[in-house]
């Protein structure tokens, strides 16, 4: 995993921050007109919609409002929520530990090669109704079945990132005498941090799919249950509302996490705009 | 380092992880041999080889795996041959290119399975719904890729073809695309395992034919059928490995020449040392 880039959002130049205020104005604008064109555009198209599927903009706003706050479909929402995060911290953790941990047993990584790789391109949710057999349809399975799939990805770019860095820096590390601790955690691990983020974010993707697949084959809550059975139940506007909730809910989970990534990455990416590149 | 310790290190390649397979196939018998875990649960290696090698000779695992792989192939030349033309495109202007950002990075965030119902009443459980959702899934990402690859190369480069008067296709073809190949062939890897996690999943859920839906029927048809499920599995397991297996070697055809790769090759000699 070479060149992989996680966002087409540009970081913010340190030398436009005191730009005149009507440049400020027109940047802001530029991000603004396509998305806000694109809802204007969905709002006309659909206000005078008779179709079923395709219900007006307006009804679905007012009835996620009336669905997931008056009527109290937020428990849905919590419920998904808390398995995501149990079960991507869970996934993670077990993905850096068992990362480096191959990166320093090379003899341990040839042997667990075939096993990892496997598990890593399976697609996930085939494994879904090998779970439902084994922890039977409760809230255990879904957390696992997201910790599960959250490993694959984070393991490999921990160990793909550790194994992408510089040998120099092993020899300086050696010739500073540092300690095989000191240097996994001042060179080893910040030196993968950045690929470590990029196979997070990437757990973090599974991880939301997961969540929902599991809802939507077995399960008595969640978004995905919400949505899935008000299709059942035809009830079309009120599905609407819950593919709303849930793209509000994927868009901010992405949101949050690269304003994480940029605060803890905060050097590399200053190094990489100093640089130039 | 001499021919023989070469050799040596060559056979352990083989040794060490064809043995971990055997390793772990033994375990599976064990545990579900000696009733450690109940076959209601988890059937047994044999049983599900067995089943396996049954289904292997069946029409209805190959239509299976037949239906998947159609749903992947027409989803990924769309995605590649949309991803291509409009990455492309908004690179050579700065404005689209802002503008679009924000449009892009909200509908990648959007996960494909939230309006999987929506397509699922729309088209049907067809292979149209699988193909539209993969390419959801599968659109977004390539695209980016696409964008920092031709967003990557480097001005000398541009600069020369412009002065030889390579324009047009023909520059498309002979400079852009090469030169952003890394970047291409990674969001290709990124977008094919996308499109085969999609492609199950519509086949779960929706419905569609396809390995998805065979594997929810023989968990559906109870604990005598958790051999075939395993089996079909087992199947999804390796179809991604030929299929990410496919793009890695491409990577590493294409990619030979570039530093982290030469880095990797290092690692190997320092992580043992």
């Amino acid at each position: 995993m070479s060149r992989l880039t996680t966002s087409v959002l540009t970081t913010v130049d340190r030398r436009h921050r005191a730009s005149a205020p009507l440049q400020r104005v027109a940047r802001v604008a530029t991000v603004l007109w396509l998305p806000v064109l694109l809802l204007v555009m969905w709002w006309i198209a659909t206000s005078a919609s008779t179709s079923p599927f395709f219900p007006p903009l307006s009804t679905i706003l007012a009835e996620t409002w009336n669905q997931w706050v008056v009527f109290g479909a937020w428990t849905n929402a919590v419920s998904s929520l808390r398995n995501l995060l149990i079960g991507y911290l869970v996934g993670i953790s077990i993905g850096v530990v068992v990362g480096s941990l191959l990166w320093r047993l090379r003899y341990l990584r040839t042997a667990a090669n075939p096993l990892i790789y496997f598990l890593y391109v399976l697609p996930a949710p085939a494994l879904l109704p090998a779970l439902i057999a084994i922890f039977g349809i409760g809230e255990m399975r879904q957390v696992a079945l997201i910790a599960l799939g959250s490993i694959w990805p984070t393991l490999l770019n921990t160990l793909d990132g550790m194994r992408g860095i510089d040998t120099v820096k092993f020899d300086t590390a050696k010739a500073l005498r540092l300690k095989s601790w000191r240097t996994y955690f001042n060179l080893v691990l910040p030196g993968a941090s950045p690929q470590i983020a990029a196979g997070m974010r990437a757990s973090l993707t599974v991880g939301i799919i997961l969540m929902v697949v599991s809802e939507m084959v077995a399960a008595r809550s969640g978004i995905g249950y919400f949505i899935l059975q008000s299709q059942a139940e035809f009830a079309i506007t009120k599905m609407w509302t819950g593919i709303v909730v849930l793209a509000l809910i994927g868009t901010l989970l992405n949101f949050l996490f690269v304003l994480v990534e940029r605060l803890v990455l905060r050097w590399y990416f200053r190094s990489r705009a100093l640089g130039g590149s | 380092m001499s021919s023989s310790t070469r050799g040596w290190a060559y056979g352990i390649g083989w040794i060490l992880p064809s043995l971990t397979v055997l390793i772990v196939l033994l375990f599976w018998q064990l545990i579900t041999a000696t009733g450690a875990v109940s076959p209601a649960e988890f059937p047994s290696m044999t049983d599900s080889m067995a089943a396996l090698a049954t289904e292997l000779v069946s029409a209805k695992l190959w239509s299976a795996v037949g239906a998947t792989l159609a749903g992947w192939l027409i989803g990924m030349l769309i995605t590649i041959v949309l991803g291509l033309i409009v990455g492309t495109a908004l690179v050579f202007n700065k404005f689209a290119q802002r503008s679009a950002a924000p449009v892009i990075e909200i509908f990648k965030a959007i996960p494909a399975i939230a309006i999987l119902p929506l397509v699922i009443l729309v088209a049907g459980s067809t292979l149209p719904m699988k193909v539209f959702l993969i390419c959801f899934a599968a659109f977004w990402p390539f695209v980016i890729q696409v964008i920092y690859g031709v967003r990557s190369m480097d001005p000398v480069v541009l600069d020369t073809s412009r002065a030889l008067g390579v324009r047009g296709a023909r520059r498309f073809f002979a400079v852009t695309i090469p030169s952003a190949s890394p970047y291409l062939l990674t969001g290709m890897r990124i977008a094919s395992a996308q499109a085969l996690i999609l492609s199950v999943v519509a086949e779960m859920v929706g419905g569609a034919d396809g390995i998805g839906r065979n594997i929810l029927v023989a968990q559906n048809s109870g604990t005598s059928a958790y051999p075939t499920m395993y089996a079909y599995i087992i199947v999804t397991g390796v179809l991604g490995i030929v299929l990410t297996g496919a793009f890695f070697l491409m990577e590493r055809k294409v990619m030979h020449w570039h530093e982290s790769q030469r880095n990797i090759r290092a690692s190997n000699k320092v992580a043992s040392s």
